[in-house]
C-alpha cells in the first residue's frame, strides 16, 4: 500500500491525503451508526483533473474508490462496503464558479453544500427552489444529484434536486472527464440546457448513487424567490392517512403550485408530545396527525387567491387550522422562515440517547402511501417479539412508521419508512443481540415496503444491495444496468459493492 | 486497552451523534448561523473531518467499541480543539422554546472532549509537551501559576494599591494571566473601583484556579487546589468573589461546584457583573464625553456559550458614555471563538492565531474602532494576531479590554 499511497500523494500533495488510523475511522460512518466501513486511505482532491489521476491509479491497482460529499447518506452510501479502499472526499471542491443572472443558472463545484450555495444566492434574491436534502447545510450538491434527493424544502413545487439540473461535469471511473447537456457541444460557452446534443447522458448520473462517475461540476437552474409566502398548519381528522392523501390529490388536481406540503403521522405527533419535543402541540386535545403547507406568490393578490383555494381544500376535508404563530403550533412557519427545512429531521433522530432510526427513503404515488403506512403498522405488530428483545435492553420499544410524508413534484410523495431502534452500544456495553435484531428487522421491513412497488432513491450500501438480493429488479433491467457499469467501470472500482457490483 | 472510564460516562452523547455534519458546515442566515468550527475553518483545505465534531465523534464511537486504541497520535488530534462549544450550539440549533431537541439534554460536546482528554491523560498519552509544563508549573509550590513565574510576581501589581484589604465581603481573585501578562488592566480595574469608592479584599495566598488542568484533563491535583482556594476565600470572610478572567470565572462558578458536588459558600461573579452594577448606579465618575466611539463586543466562550453571560457585558457597554455598540455578524451563541482556549494557544499557537485573525477581520467589518472583550486569553490571543497583521488593518481597529475602555474615560 505504501507505493500506492506515494503515487496518490504525488497527485494531491501531502496535506490532502491520510492513512492515519484515526482519520480513517473519522470517515468510516455516515448518518447511521450500524453500517461501518473503514477505508485504507482518505484523499481530498481539488479538482476533476486530480480525481481523474486518482481513478486511473485506482484502476491500475484495482482499488475501490468511494466518493463522498457531505457524508450524509442514511444508508452507508459514502463509506466503504466492508473495509478498505479509498474514500475520495469532494468537500474541497466548494466554489461557486459562475452565476449567470440573465439565464438564471448557477455553476458550482460539486462539493459545495446546499446551505452555502443558497446563502450566496439569497444576496441576489434567488434560491435553488428545491433546497436539497433535509441535511442540506452539510450535504453536497453532487450528493443531492447522485440521489435525486428531496426533503430540504421546496420539492412540492420544484421537485427533486435533479429536476433543476442543467449540466454536469463528471469524471468517469476510468478517468475520462466529460460534460453533459449543452456542454456536450464544445463550442458552447456556458451551460444553458440539459437535454439535446444526443441522449440525456446527465440522466445516467442522476440517482446513480455514485456508481457511474464522480460529479465535479454542476450547473443548476435557479429561481427568483417570490416575495410573498403563506404557511399554515392543520390538525387532521380521523382516517388521517386517507384524508391527507385526498388533500394532496386535490391540490394536484387543481394545479395549485404549493411550495411544501407535509403530513406528519399521528405516531410522530403522539410520541413527540409524550417526549416533550413539541411544546407547541401540547394543547392539542387529540394527538392526531398534522399537515402543513407553504405557498409562495409574486403579489399579495396572488397569495390571497392561492391561500383561499388551499384553505377551502383543507377545511372541506375537516382539518382544523392551528394558529398563525410558531407558538400556536404552526410548524410551517418555523420550517419556512427560520430555515427549519434543514433541521426538520434532527428532532426525530434525537428522541432517546443512542436511538438509531433504521429507515430508507422512497417515492410513492400519493394514492399508494396510506396502504404502505397501514402495512408498516401491521408489520410492527407481527414483529413484536423481536422488538421486545431490544426493549429488554433499552427499556424503550422500537416503533415502526414513517417520518414526514412529503409531497414531491408530480403525484408523488417521499416516505421515510423504518423503525426507531438503538445502536448496539448501550449504557457502556455492546449487545450483539441488538445488532442482529436490527439487521433482521431492517431487511424484513424494507423488503415488505419494496413489495408495494415503491421507488427507493437514496440507496447507499444497504438498499442498493437489498434490491438485488431480494430479486426486486427485473432481470433485464439489472443486466442492462450492469452492462453499463461494466462498460464504464470494467474493474468496478467506483462505489464497489453497491447494487452488488463487486468486480474481481 | 484503556478502560475509557471517563468517555464511557459520556456514551449517551457520543452514541446520539447521528453524524449530520452541521457542526462543520452549518450556514443558516435566518438564525445568524455562519459556519461552526473555528479549528476546521482555520485548517482550511487541510481540514480532515477529525478536526471537527462529527469526525471526532466517529473516532470516539470506534474507541468505545474497542476498535481502536488511545494513543499519542490521537492526543495530537484531540487537543487541536479550543473547546469553544460552538458545535453544541449548532447541534441544538433546531431547538427553540416551541420545538425541543431531546439530544440537547445529553449532548454537551465540551464535556465529551473533556472526558476523552482525561482518558488520554490517565492512559499516559497526554498531557502534550507544553501542556505538561503548564501543569507542572501550576503544581510547583514556588510558582502556583502555569506561566512558570515565581509566585511573588503574580502579586507585584498589588503593591501599588495599599487600599486592597486582607479581609472583606467582596473578594477579588486575580488568577494568573492578568497579573502576569496584563497587569496594567488590573491597575485600570483598581482605578475604576477606587473612583467608585468600592472596597475589595484580596489574598496573596491564592493559587491558580486550576482551569488549565481541567481543560487539559489532568485533574490529579485539582481537589487540593480547589479546597485551598475555597478555604482562603472563606477565611477572608468572602460573601462575593469576583474575577476579571473568563477562564477563572467558569472554573469557579461551574467546575468547582461540579467537581466538589456541593455549592460554594459565597457568590461568584465576573468583573462585568460588578461593572454593570456600578455603571447602572452611576457610581463611576466619567470625564465629559467628547464625541462617540463605536465598539464591538467579542463574546469569550468561557463567558458566553459556557456560562450564558451574554447580556451583562452588553448592558455595561451601553452604559458607558459615548460608546456605541455594533455587533459582529456572529455574536452571542453564534460568536466565533478567538482560538486560544482548550490549550490550543500553548500547544498550537499558529492555529490559535489563524482563528483569531478571522475574528479581528470580522470585527473590522462592523466598522467599529474598538474590539473589546473581557477575557485575558482572548485579549492576549487577539492582540498577538493583531500584531501580526498588516499595518493597514491595525489602523482600522484597536483591541482593548473592557476594563481599560472604562478606565480610560475616568
Amino acid at each position: 500500500m505504501s507505493e500506492i499511497y506515494q503515487k496518490l500523494e504525488n497527485i494531491v500533495k501531502e496535506k490532502y491525503i491520510s492513512n492515519s488510523l484515526y482519520i480513517r475511522h473519522a470517515y468510516s460512518r455516515n448518518v447511521d451508526l450500524v453500517l461501518q466501513g473503514v477505508p485504507d486511505i482518505v484523499i481530498r482532491p481539488k479538482d476533476a483533473q486530480e480525481i481523474s489521476e486518482i481513478l486511473r491509479i485506482a484502476n491500475e491497482e484495482n482499488i475501490a474508490v468511494i466518493p463522498r460529499g457531505g457524508g450524509d447518506c442514511e444508508f452507508g452510501g459514502s463509506k466503504p462496503i466492508g473495509d478498505g479502499g479509498i474514500v475520495l472526499e469532494t468537500k474541497r471542491m466548494n466554489r461557486i464558479l459562475n452565476l449567470d443572472q440573465d439565464n438564471l443558472i448557477v455553476t458550482v463545484e460539486a462539493g459545495i453544500s446546499w446551505g452555502k450555495l443558497n446563502e450566496y444566492l439569497c444576496h441576489f434574491g434567488l434560491y435553488t427552489g428545491c433546497m436539497g436534502p433535509g441535511s442540506g447545510m452539510t450535504a453536497a450538491v453532487g450528493g443531492g444529484i447522485s440521489h435525486h434527493s428531496v426533503g430540504g424544502g421546496g420539492c412540492a413545487k420544484y421537485g427533486a434536486c435533479t429536476n433543476q439540473l442543467v449540466s454536469l461535469e463528471v469524471v468517469l471511473p476510468t478517468g475520462e472527464i466529460i460534460n453533459t447537456g449543452s456542454q456536450a457541444n464544445k463550442y458552447s460557452k456556458y451551460s444553458f440546457n440539459r437535454f439535446g446534443n444526443g441522449p440525456d447522458l446527465a440522466g445516467l448520473f442522476c440517482g446513480d448513487n455514485g456508481i457511474f462517475g464522480v460529479k465535479t461540476k454542476v450547473s443548476l437552474q435557479v429561481f427568483p424567490k417570490p416575495p410573498f409566502a403563506a404557511y399554515k398548519t392543520f390538525q387532521l381528522p380521523r382516517k388521517e392517512r386517507v384524508v391527507s392523501a385526498n388533500i394532496m390529490n386535490e391540490i394536484r388536481q387543481k394545479g395549485i403550485d404549493v411550495y411544501d406540503l407535509m403530513y406528519l403521522m399521528d405516531l410522530v405527533v403522539r410520541v413527540g408530545c409524550e417526549q416533550e419535543m413539541f411544546p407547541f402541540w401540547k394543547a392539542l386535545k387529540k394527538k392526531r396527525g398534522v399537515m402543513f403547507y407553504t405557498i409562495e406568490a409574486n403579489s399579495e393578490g396572488e397569495l390571497y387567491e392561492k391561500v383561499k383555494q388551499l384553505d377551502e381544500i383543507m377545511l372541506n376535508n375537516k382539518t382544523e387550522e392551528l394558529g398563525p404563530e410558531i407558538s400556536d403550533g404552526n410548524m410551517a412557519k418555523w420550517h419556512y422562515t427560520e430555515q427549519g427545512h434543514w433541521q426538520f429531521y434532527h428532532n426525530l433522530w434525537g428522541m432517546y440517547p443512542s436511538m438509531q432510526p433504521l429507515t430508507a427513503e422512497c417515492f410513492s404515488p400519493i394514492s399508494l402511501y396510506p396502504t404502505v403506512l397501514n402495512d408498516i403498522d401491521q408489520w410492527d405488530m407481527e414483529h413484536n417479539e423481536d422488538m421486545q428483545k431490544i426493549f429488554n435492553i433499552t427499556q424503550i420499544r422500537p416503533i415502526a412508521g414513517s417520518g414526514p410524508v412529503v409531497l414531491v413534484d408530480g403525484n408523488n410523495v417521499e416516505i421515510t419508512c423504518g423503525f426507531t431502534s438503538f445502536w448496539n452500544y448501550h449504557d457502556g456495553e455492546s449487545y450483539d443481540i441488538i445488532e442482529e435484531t436490527n439487521f433482521k428487522l431492517w431487511k424484513s421491513l424494507l423488503e415488505r415496503v419494496t413489495k408495494h412497488g415503491v421507488q427507493w432513491y437514496m440507496m447507499g450500501d444497504y438498499m442498493s444491495r437489498l434490491m438485488v438480493d431480494m430479486g426486486a429488479y427485473p432481470e433485464q433491467f439489472y443486466n442492462f444496468m450492469k452492462s453499463i457499469k461494466q462498460k464504464l467501470d470494467p474493474k468496478m472500482i467506483l462505489s464497489r459493492g453497491k447494487f452488488n457490483f463487486w468486480g474481481k | 486497552m484503556s478502560e475509557l472510564k471517563n468517555l464511557k460516562s459520556e456514551w449517551k452523547a457520543v452514541m446520539s451523534c447521528m453524524g449530520c455534519g452541521d457542526c462543520g458546515y452549518a450556514i443558516r442566515p435566518a438564525v445568524d448561523r455562519y459556519l461552526t468550527c473555528p479549528v476546521k475553518e482555520a485548517k482550511g483545505d487541510e481540514g480532515f473531518e477529525i478536526y471537527f465534531s462529527r469526525g471526532r465523534m466517529n473516532v470516539l464511537k470506534s474507541l468505545l467499541l474497542g476498535q481502536i486504541p488511545l494513543s499519542r497520535e490521537l492526543a495530537d488530534f484531540v487537543y487541536q480543539c479550543s473547546e469553544c462549544g460552538n458545535c453544541t450550539e449548532v447541534c441544538h440549533m433546531s431547538q427553540s422554546e416551541h420545538i425541543v431537541l431531546n439530544t440537547s439534554k445529553w449532548i454537551d460536546h465540551v464535556k465529551v472532549w473533556d472526558a476523552v482528554r482525561k482518558d488520554l491523560v490517565e492512559a499516559g498519552f497526554a498531557p502534550l509537551d507544553k501542556h505538561g509544563k503548564l501543569i507542572n508549573y501550576m503544581n510547583n509550590d514556588t510558582m502556583r501559576n502555569p506561566y512558570g513565574e515565581e509566585e511573588a510576581k503574580k502579586f507585584e501589581w498589588v503593591s501599588e494599591f495599599p487600599e486592597i484589604k486582607d479581609k472583606g465581603d467582596l473578594v477579588f481573585f486575580g488568577g494568573c494571566t492578568m497579573p502576569l501578562r496584563q497587569a496594567d488592566t488590573l491597575k485600570s480595574m483598581m482605578k475604576i473601583l477606587k473612583a467608585a469608592g468600592k472596597d475589595i479584599a484580596m489574598s496573596k495566598d491564592e493559587w491558580c484556579c486550576g482551569s488549565v488542568a481541567i481543560r487539559i484533563g489532568d485533574q490529579s491535583s485539582l481537589t487540593k487546589i480547589i479546597k485551598h482556594n475555597i478555604e482562603v476565600l472563606k477565611n477572608m470572610g468572602a460573601k462575593t468573589m469576583f474575577t476579571a478572567c473568563a477562564g477563572c470565572y467558569r472554573t469557579w462558578k461551574k467546575d468547582y461546584p461540579e467537581l466538589l458536588g456541593e455549592d460554594l459558600p459565597f457568590e461568584v461573579k465576573h468583573i462585568t457583573e460588578i461593572l454593570v452594577e456600578m455603571l447602572i448606579n452611576n457610581e463611576i465618575p466619567f470625564k465629559p464625553v467628547e464625541g462617540s466611539e463605536t465598539v464591538t463586543w467579542h463574546d469569550p466562550c468561557h463567558l458566553g456559550r459556557h456560562m450564558n453571560l451574554y447580556d451583562i457585558p452588553r448592558e455595561a457597554l451601553l452604559e458607558i458614555p459615548g460608546v456605541e455598540l455594533k455587533e459582529m455578524k456572529r455574536n452571542r451563541n453564534n460568536a466565533w471563538c478567538c482560538g486560544a482556549g482548550g490549550g490550543v494557544k500553548s500547544e498550537f499557537p499558529d492555529l490559535a492565531l489563524d482563528i483569531s485573525k478571522e475574528r479581528i477581520n470580522e470585527a473590522i467589518d462592523t466598522g467599529a474602532q474598538i474590539l473589546t472583550t473581557s477575557c485575558p486569553f482572548c485579549i492576549g490571543n487577539l492582540r498577538d494576531a493583531y500584531n501580526e497583521m498588516e499595518s493597514n488593518i491595525q489602523d482600522k481597529i484597536q483591541v482593548i479590554d473592557i476594563i481599560d475602555l472604562i478606565a480610560n474615560k475616568i
